[in-house]
């Protein structure tokens, strides 16, 4: 392919000289076009483009050994409580307990994504502007997540951006259930044999 | 008398542009090349709003795929080897110099400690082709993952580590593993994401 064109000179005067016929510089590029294209293509494949981001999560000590801390417990007016059910469905408690007579009534369904942003941003309004703030200075809202055995790791994940999202400071990851609240969910967070 | 016609060029372009831009892309993403490793699981992770980057060195990652299988590796070849070394150090198994090669070569694996060595003696070819059982992490029964956590942090103390769990894992596994760290004082965990566009108006403080 790497043709050479005539340029066409030499044909003079008729002076009877003759002249070296000019040879032309050009060089067909076409197979190094080819070749570049390839590797390129070769090379986005085989490039991992996105880069990967990681979420911190801090978790507290275990505490076997030290005394345990004191604290005062949380009264449950002031805590919105999400549990992660199974098939990417939520279930919260906003602001009652769940040994609370009307628990049964007031545990309402949602999704992840903006079903839950607007429970969190709802509940998070009407309880800081229903209590004071700490000693500390902190707002009163708490949330409280509860993944159960039947929510999947990325539930999990979802919720703690949820919480980055709208900008909850003061949550907690609780894996286990109380008494009553298993009571409350019944079959909603038990594993079924698949 | 002939018609004149004129002479015939085969149609010619200039393609020097064309090369010019072929190559320049070409020597783009052969800089930002990173290569996929050689992983024991495919895992799709989940995403987040989060814009930390994961450290590209001195780091470990604990990846838990669909079916809740865990497996670990450590980016550094020599880590990996020491690691390995530590192991066999505290359980009571030696390891050959074609063993620990074998071993480094793998970015990540999921095996309990009584199968790793005749996973070893199998060829590449083989042990690519073996499916994994995971490393045991089970809270109430067998453990060791903890185990092999102490012995690669032993070989590399600056070692970071990161959790890669696939977003289908069921969260009782994932639990299982914050016990075995745990249990090893450690509390600080990094989980691996995706990106994910945070929604509109959503600043950082």
């Amino acid at each position: 392919m790497a043709e050479i064109v005539d340029a066409g000179g030499g044909h003079g005067k008729g002076d009877g000289k003759v002249r070296a016929k000019k040879m032309s510089t050009r060089v067909d590029m076409t197979p190094m076009v080819d070749l570049g294209f390839l590797l390129i293509t070769f090379f986005m494949l085989a490039t991992t483009m996105s880069k990967p981001t990681s979420m911190t999560l801090n978790v507290p000590d275990k505490q076997e050994d030290k005394k345990e801390q004191q604290t005062e417990p949380l009264k449950a007016s002031k805590v919105l409580t999400i549990f992660m059910g199974r098939n990417n469905d939520i279930w919260y408690l906003d602001g009652v307990a769940a040994d609370d007579d009307n628990a049964e009534a007031a545990l309402k369904k949602t999704t992840y994504g903006t079903g839950i942003r607007d429970v969190v941003f709802q509940s998070k309004t009407r309880i800081n502007s229903q209590n004071p703030k700490d000693e500390a200075g902190n707002d009163p809202f708490v949330v409280v997540l509860k993944p159960t055995p039947v929510s999947t790791y990325r539930n999990m994940v979802d919720i703690l951006d949820e919480m980055a999202i709208t900008k909850s400071k003061r949550y907690a990851l609780v894996d286990e259930l109380t008494e009553s609240e298993k009571k409350l969910l019944g079959d909603r967070v038990v594993p079924q044999p698949e | 008398m002939g018609k004149v016609r004129p002479k015939k060029h085969p149609p010619t372009t200039d393609m020097t542009a064309m090369t010019d831009v072929a190559f320049l892309l070409l020597t783009f993403f052969i800089m930002t090349a990173t290569f996929k490793s050689n992983e024991a699981a495919e895992i799709t992770t989940p995403t987040s709003i989060s814009g930390i980057k994961v450290p590209d060195e001195n780091i470990m990652i604990i990846s838990i795929d669909n079916s809740g299988k865990v497996f670990f590796g450590v980016d550094a070849q020599a880590t990996r080897v020491g690691m390995l070394e530590n192991i066999g150090q505290t359980k009571g198994i030696s390891f050959s110099d074609t063993e620990k090669a074998k071993f480094a070569q793998n970015a990540s694996f999921g095996f309990p400690l009584n199968q790793l060595k005749p996973w070893l003696a199998l060829s590449n070819e083989q042990m690519s082709a073996v499916k994994q059982p995971g490393i045991p992490v089970d809270s109430t029964g067998v453990s060791e993952l903890a185990d092999w956590v102490y012995a690669a942090r032993k070989a590399n103390p600056q070692l970071r580590l990161a959790l890669k769990g696939d977003q289908m894992a069921k969260f009782p596994v994932f639990k299982d593993v914050l016990t075995n760290l745990q249990s090893q004082n450690i509390n600080k965990f990094n989980l691996i994401t995706g990106t994910e566009q945070p929604p509109s108006g959503w600043t950082v403080d």
